[in-house]
């Protein structure tokens, strides 16, 4: 079924397979119930006429059997009624055929014996397909069995069961055309929102939208919703993307303008000063470059498509990293997760959040770091301290200073932390700086959990 | 000290190689990963620096080959890439230390430094060995307390001499870790220069601070850390 792209096309489709296989039964199985109630009246009307034939007959004046005419069903006396009769006597001479065989003979050219009842199809030329049965009757003092025959005609029990058939058959294509006729109709309703799904993400494509509205049906809100969030966070990427193309142009054409000056400024210069000047450029554009490099990477997905990310692992490997880095430093980093913290979303940002903040800890500790993780229904919180000296008002204060970029006001140590509080608030998380109970500084991350945003 | 430099920039490879020199190491270097692997397999070395990003054979690749060999000593990694997530992967896949791209060169050698210190059981820059104290970070030698003229060979393999305290060094194992070249190896010049640090550091012969040990090499025989009378 996957050849059928249209969902219209596809119950149109099933609903006519459905009602085809259901009219098909229906109407094999009425035609059966019908053909054997017609079957049963013939038979009844045989057996009827046959003992009515009986009742009638008396002997005649030469002795034989005779059946007086005038009390006879008029249907034997009529040109092809359909009912025929005949009387046999023992030696298969007719003793009176009825007149509605026209003067022909009876078409079964046979007697029964006595007491027997024989039964028989008859498809003789001349006639119409005949049932027919023959009975033997002995009859008082006669030797031989005279036979009584009755036959009728299949003819108007075919035609009438044709006429059902073809009844049936009008009946049924009617109903099927009309509920495929009422499906359409309810399709085109149901639809409809669909439809207007489609075209709207159509103009926001065309950038002549810039986000669904209007009230989708219960089944559809989610995804309108996420459509929204998806919308909005490639919005934002690009917005981001090229924020960050403009700042780092500045943040190299700046330095590259000053080197350039200075390597054409007067030779008078002692080369020593104009190399250490040059370094200083060189320096500059580095710590800029990989500030907005960090920033930009940070990929703040929005949750769709993303799964949960343990927290545990990633800071075991974070500690066993920094351990190593550190080892002459001997650190005693405890670590504390909640089990079953997760995070939705790149797990990349998420090293990349801890790994600042635990390389700081290691960095600025006097010995000892702690690293906690607990996650509520709604949020997974994140703190990293250390008992070293702690972090300056005047730093941290520049470190939340909004709309401000850290590579302009932030010393080069800071840079960690203002990727770190960017990265999270990309999550629309929050950085906060504290106390740490060991007495140095704490950093705390919290960010909403997925479905929260 | 003998370091192997694998890094594919030629410029970089050049211009850092010079400076590991003028720091006192020698240095094999290599352009990519098959060139790194054929002289970590041939050349006794005491530190490989390598660059991630390397052709023919990935940085990634050279490493897990070298410990593969069963090669222990540290190994630093040069990379551009400075994403935590990079940074663990790197250091679970067996190298020691990582130096992000672009990189002062006092960094690296403080880096180096610490990596061969740890590596020969040393934890701090500075290394004491009885009477003998070797700061190298500022390449300075005291004898005790008095500080000594070296030279930058003398130097060296006093360093080594000391990174080793207590091992069993052959000749070959000197030459190997202080020349460069191959054909130097049959010279005298070790013999000749363990002579003159014997005399710098014990000019009165009190306390014969190297032993030679006939047909096997020479040993550092100064116990390692301060002596108990200060």
């Amino acid at each position: 079924m996957a050849l059928v792209r249209s969902l219209r096309a596809r119950v149109v489709l099933w609903v006519c397979v459905a009602l085809i296989v259901l009219f098909a039964a229906t109407i094999v199985g009425l035609d059966i119930a019908f053909r054997n109630t017609a079957d049963r009246d013939r038979r009844e009307l045989i057996e009827a006429q046959v003992l009515g034939l009986i009742a009638l007959a008396e002997p005649g004046p030469g002795g034989e059997l005779r059946l007086p005419t005038e009390a006879i069903d008029p249907r034997f006396e009529v040109a092809n009624s359909g009912l025929y009769g005949a009387l046999y006597d023992g030696n298969g001479r007719a003793l009176w055929q009825s007149l509605s065989l026209l003067g022909r003979d009876f078409p079964a050219d046979e007697v029964a014996a006595a007491g027997e009842r024989r039964h028989l199809m008859l498809d003789v030329p001349g006639f119409p397909p005949i049932e027919a049965e023959l009975m033997g009757v002995t009859w008082e003092d006669r030797p031989a069995p005279y036979t009584f025959a009755i036959g009728v005609s299949l003819e108007p029990y075919n035609d009438r069961q044709a006429t059902f058939r073809n009844y049936l058959i009008g009946w049924f294509l009617g109903v099927t055309l009309t509920m495929l006729l009422v499906v359409s109709g309810l399709l085109t309703f149901v639809l409809r929102p669909v439809h207007r799904l489609e075209r709207q993400v159509r103009e926001v494509e065309a950038g002549d939208r810039v986000k669904l509205t209007g009230s989708y049906p219960s089944e559809l809100v989610g995804l309108a919703d996420n459509l929204n969030m998806l919308i909005d966070t490639e919005r934002r990427r690009l917005v981001r993307y090229r924020n960050t193309l403009d700042d780092l142009a500045h943040s190299l054409k700046t330095p590259l303008a000053a080197m350039h000056t200075l390597l054409s400024e007067q030779r008078s210069q002692p080369a020593e000063d104009r190399s250490d000047a040059l370094n200083r450029e060189l320096e500059r554009m580095d710590q800029r470059v990989s500030y907005q490099l960090r920033r930009a990477r940070a990929s703040g997905a929005t949750g769709l498509g993303t799964e949960p990310v343990a927290v545990a692992p990633l800071v075991e490997d974070l500690k066993q990293t920094l351990d190593k880095v550190y080892r002459d430093k001997h650190v005693a980093c405890s670590v504390t997760v909640v089990p079953g913290a997760s995070f939705r979303g790149d797990p990349g940002d998420l090293t990349e959040i801890l790994g600042n903040l635990m390389d700081n800890a290691y960095k600025y500790c006097a010995g000892r770091v702690i690293v906690k993780a607990v996650s509520t229904r709604e949020r997974l919180v994140i703190t990293v301290g250390d008992d070293g000296k702690g972090i300056g008002d005047e730093f941290a204060a520049q470190l939340f200073q909004r709309g401000k970029r850290a590579d302009e006001s932030i010393p080069g140590q800071g840079i960690g932390l203002a990727v770190v509080r960017e990265t999270v608030e990309l999550y629309r998380g929050a950085l906060s700086v504290g106390k740490s109970d060991l007495g140095g500084a704490e950093l705390r991350v919290e960010l909403l959990r997925a479905g929260v945003l | 000290m003998r370091l192997l430099l694998v890094e594919d920039d030629p410029n970089l490879n050049r211009s850092l190689a010079t400076q590991l020199e003028q720091a006192g190491y020698v240095v094999d270097r290599a352009a990519d990963g098959q060139e790194g692997l054929y002289l970590a397999r041939e050349y006794p070395v005491n530190l490989a620096i390598i660059d991630l990003g390397l052709p023919k054979l990935s940085g990634v690749e050279l490493i897990k080959q070298l410990r593969a060999d069963g090669k222990s000593y540290p190994v630093l990694v040069l990379t551009a890439r400075d994403r935590w997530q990079d940074k663990v992967e790197v250091l679970k896949l067996g190298a020691d230390d990582y130096v992000v791209k672009p990189f002062n060169v006092e960094e690296l050698l403080a880096r180096i430094d610490a990596l061969l210190r740890r590596a020969t059981g040393w934890a701090q820059s500075e290394l004491v060995c009885g009477p003998i104290v070797l700061d190298t970070r500022t390449q300075e030698v005291k004898v005790k307390g008095q500080k000594l003229e070296l030279t930058s060979f003398e130097y060296k393999l006093l360093e080594y001499l000391m990174l080793h305290a207590g091992e069993v060094l052959s000749k070959t194992q000197i030459t190997e870790s202080l020349y460069e070249e191959d054909f130097e190896r049959d010279s005298n010049v070790i013999e000749v220069f363990i002579g003159r640090l014997r005399r710098k550091l014990d000019p009165e012969d009190e306390y014969k601070p190297i032993e030679t040990l006939r047909g096997r090499g020479y040993r550092l025989a100064v116990a390692r850390g301060a002596p108990p009378s200060g």
